[in-house]
């Protein structure tokens, strides 16, 4: 079925057509990184768009391409008027997944995959912008309280807008402002029951920020860090020091996802999507940031084991089959659990698994977050993290692994999320 | 009035028609926990449905107030500045006792810093935010032994 036809010239999109093959991912874009208020000239809005041009100009299309426009939970800047915006030709797809902030940006690229695959669309574009400097820092406390607007019986009791207000309303009272907070319970606990270090997660800060020095997008890539350097950062609430939490930052980046048949005429190598798996595990939730009764096996951990293997199972591949990852880096040790869930180490082993030096490139085991990660290139809620796997296996990453062909890109620890698993060959 | 620990700033409590009652049952220094009448199922935070046997009915089952701590973290940044001579303070999750399980969020208070500990006993005592709004914290129990509840190896 063709929408556009003779007798509806301004609809200049290419006929949706159906039976185009496995998704790809043919074009990626971003705009400058800048540490949080360091952009104040351009609002976020913008720098979405200007993310989503420079991810069309990078596959050799144009706008009058795209049909589809993806994003996921916690955004701003609504598909809908950024398609009229663009003046794209026709409107065929947009989807936003509820998988909140970090968790959704693969899931964001699936569904983005299922469309294209289905039919629904021919070429979806998938972004993020996070002006945080705009806006509220997530790493802050609560902000402005706003007004009593509570049931009658307790006066005093505000009436929640929201089902997450309703939840962390269990834990900001108590001081729980930030993630930080929550997931450094979740550390703690992990070290209790498997000896988990502060020297191991540093490895995760140091092995990042060494990558992130030859990346010149990285916010941090002049900034060199050593175990000292972390050691001696302060406290933000244990076991987390400031060097174990993300950037808070300016920018945005975006990715093209188009059908193998339409990637063909694409300008770059285009990556095929080998896999892809989103969800949460029973009773989780929100995750741990406002349910800590969760079964033990899942609170000291991402949450992503039944994504983990779900993954596995739709890619056909397993964890001794990837050549480079980019793990979700919120904080240093959420990476660790995350290597244990997607099966790269046995349970509990994370932290020696990291300190063995697996993450380094060019030698270790698995070169991880090649460009710096959440923690030192930028925080674009793991949409960038998409954007190194694809230059990974185009060969154009600043950290190139030699020959990597499959890459493993997660989302968020510790919420719903959701992976990806990147191959540079067709399946 | 009650002992207060934290400050007039910090962020009050929002409830929505699930939770209201457990705010309702703090403000009268009552520690609950939602309980399915069907098949006696807790769970927190509260909900509209047993996601154990899906029955709607549920009560609030009041709890005596005692537990172990699960996990924890010592905040040491003022995140509002109010708290700035009040860190570093304590957040910790409580696993308590009669609850089949059931932990909540909370401050370990009255206690030195270095006193936290996963497995440590703790029991309630009560902060007044306000008129009707009360939120409960915890000290290390006084009479050790007094709790029943794990360490939380296994629910």
């Amino acid at each position: 079925m063709d929408p556009a036809g003779p007798t509806d010239p301004p609809n200049r999109a290419r006929p949706v057509t159906t039976g185009g093959g496995r998704a790809c991912l043919v074009g990626v874009g971003e705009t400058r990184y800048a540490k949080w208020g360091g952009i104040t000239g351009t609002s976020e809005y913008q720098l979405a768009v200007e993310a989503v041009l420079a991810a069309v100009a990078d596959a050799g299309m144009t706008l009058d391409d795209i049909d589809g426009l993806a994003s996921f939970a916690e955004d701003r800047n609504e598909a809908t008027f950024m398609a009229a915006d663009l003046g794209l030709p026709e409107l065929r797809y947009a989807s936003l997944s509820w998988l909140p902030g970090g968790g959704g940006a693969c899931a964001a690229v699936a569904n983005a995959a299922m469309a294209v695959e289905s039919g629904a669309a021919q070429a979806v574009v998938v972004y993020r912008s996070l002006c945080q400097g705009q806006f509220r820092r997530f790493g802050q406390g609560p902000g402005n309280v706003p007004a009593r607007v509570g049931p009658p019986r307790i006066p005093h009791l505000r009436r929640a807008k929201t089902m997450l207000e309703a939840h962390i309303a269990f834990t900001m009272p108590f001081g729980m402002f930030s993630p930080p907070i929550a997931y450094a319970m979740v550390l703690q606990r992990h070290m209790h029951l498997f000896g988990t270090t502060e020297e191991q997660m540093g490895h995760v800060a140091v092995t990042t920020r060494a990558h992130a020095a030859r990346n010149p997008r990285a916010v941090m890539g002049d900034r060199p860090m050593t175990m000292g350097d972390y050691l001696a950062s302060r406290w933000v609430s244990e076991p987390f020091r400031l060097f174990d939490c993300c950037l808070e930052n300016d920018g945005a980046c975006a990715v093209v996802v188009t059908t193998a048949r339409r990637a063909a005429d694409t300008a770059k190598r285009p990556v095929s999507i080998l896999g892809a798996a989103q969800g949460a595990l029973r009773g989780f939730g929100h995750g741990q940031y406002s349910n800590v009764g969760m079964p033990d096996d899942d609170y000291a951990s991402s949450g992503a084991r039944g994504v983990a293997a779900r993954l596995w199972g739709r890619a056909g591949v397993g964890p001794s089959d990837i050549d480079v990852a980019q793990i979700y880096d919120h904080f240093t040790g959420l990476v660790l659990l995350s290597l244990e869930d997607f099966g790269f180490c046995a349970r509990g082993d994370g932290g020696p698994y990291a300190a063995s030096g697996a993450l380094a490139w060019p030698y270790g085991a698995l070169p991880t977050n090649t460009h710096g990660g959440s923690l030192s290139e930028a925080y674009i809620h793991g949409l960038n993290h998409v954007v190194e796997g694809v230059r990974q296996l185009r060969g154009e990453s600043t950290c190139q692994v030699e020959g990597a062909e499959t890459c493993l890109v997660t989302s968020a620890a510790g919420v719903p999320t959701s992976a990806l698993v990147l191959g540079a060959r067709q399946p | 009035m009650t002992m207060r620990w934290f400050p007039d700033e910090m962020p009050e409590p929002a409830a929505s028609a699930e939770t209201v009652g457990w705010w309702e049952a703090a403000a009268a220094h009552r520690l609950v926990v939602q309980r399915c009448t069907d098949c006696g199922h807790t769970r927190h935070p509260p909900g509209p449905v047993c996601p154990h046997c899906r029955s709607l009915a549920s009560e609030w089952s009041t709890l005596p107030g005692t537990g172990r701590v699960y996990t924890y973290t010592v905040v040491r940044q003022a995140f509002i500045p109010s708290l700035a001579d009040k860190i570093p303070y304590v957040v910790i999750a409580v696993e308590l006792d009669g609850a089949d399980g059931v932990r909540i969020v909370s401050n370990l208070v009255d206690a030195e810093t270095e006193e936290v500990a996963v497995g440590l006993a703790v029991e309630v005592v009560w902060e007044d935010m306000g008129p009707e709004l009360a939120v409960p914290r915890f000290r290390p129990s006084v009479t050790p032994g007094s709790t029943t509840a794990g360490t939380g190896e296994r629910r």
